[in-house]
């Protein structure tokens, strides 16, 4: 189990970074929110729990980042799909440059750190 | 549909008030959405008390939410700017003709029924012989009993009309208002 600390600073860098992959899988066409939830769920860190990914999906939408359709699904009754809608797609393009520019920074400094 | 487990039942009722901070429509589809999830869990395989103890207690799920959408409301339907422009315009095309409205209805309501009031008791006294000295009626009584009536009818319509359009302008007033909600965010 991780230390009380330890956690919270993971749950303050996922907060910021779920907003982020959720939009990115819906960049792959709609989805609803099982299924979000599913394939977030095996990846370690990143499964924040349907706790945080539902209300976060609602204000997603209240951004309009999302919008959302009943759609019938494979099976049982029509569901709530969410999809990007045009500012969702700016945003990921937009947040996908900020994340590569810290991913490479943050490298760096590992980086220097580690030499010195 | 399979009937709905006490337990789901529960938790969805819980979550229904715990959110009643929420716009109707939203938190309607919140609960649906929670439902889907519930069943889609139990659908597949997962025994429905690990599925609720997932979703966590009541409250905290519901402080969730209220935390996303209430506390950071990021509203970007209408910038802050067009509000008071809203509330400019409103002033600017409003304001005369309500005034205009406004005085033109009292006035014919207040005249017409008080004066349809005053030749309608004329009338009759006119028949009965009790007209006083001062008042000077050339016309014939019944015409004053005729007349009347429709009269105060016509002062009485103006005066509701009035009413119902104080009614609808201050309705629309407090719609193009900011609301207090917005002013603490």
């Amino acid at each position: 189990m991780q230390s009380g600390e330890l956690s919270e600073w993971t749950s303050q860098l996922r907060r910021g970074v779920l907003e982020l992959c959720i939009l990115h899988l819906l960049q792959g066409g709609p989805s609803y929110g099982y299924e979000i939830v599913t394939r977030l769920d095996g990846l370690g860190p990143l499964s924040a729990g349907e706790n945080t990914i539902y209300p976060l999906l609602r204000r997603l939408k209240a951004e309009r980042l999302l919008d959302t359709t009943l759609r019938d699904s494979p099976a049982g009754p029509p569901r709530l799909y969410y999809r990007l809608t045009p500012d969702g797609r700016t945003r990921v393009a937009s947040l996908g440059n900020e994340w590569q520019a810290m991913v490479k920074a943050v490298a760096v400094c590992m980086d220097t750190g580690d030499r010195s | 549909m399979t009937l709905e487990h006490p337990l789901t039942a529960r938790y969805l009722g819980k979550l229904t008030d715990a959110l009643s901070a929420l716009d109707p429509a939203e938190r309607r589809e919140v609960v649906e959405e929670i439902r889907d999830h519930i069943a889609d869990a139990t659908t597949a395989g997962r025994p429905l008390e690990q599925v609720l103890e997932a979703l966590g207690p009541v409250d905290q799920l519901a402080r969730a939410y209220k935390v996303e959408l209430l506390l950071n409301p990021k509203d970007r339907r209408e910038p802050r700017s067009w509000r008071w422009l809203r509330v400019v315009g409103l002033i600017a095309l409003g304001s005369l003709p309500t005034f205009i409205i406004c005085v033109v209805l009292g006035s014919i309501g207040i005249s017409f029924s008080l004066s349809g009031v005053a030749v309608f008791v004329a009338g009759i006294a006119a028949y009965t012989g009790d007209l006083p000295d001062w008042v000077q009626m050339d016309a014939p009584p019944w015409v004053g009993l005729a007349v009347g009536p429709p009269l105060v009818l016509i002062g009485l319509l103006a005066l509701a009309g009035l009413i119902a359009y104080v009614r609808f302008v201050a309705r629309v007033v407090r719609r193009v208002l900011p609301h207090e909600r917005d002013a603490t965010a």
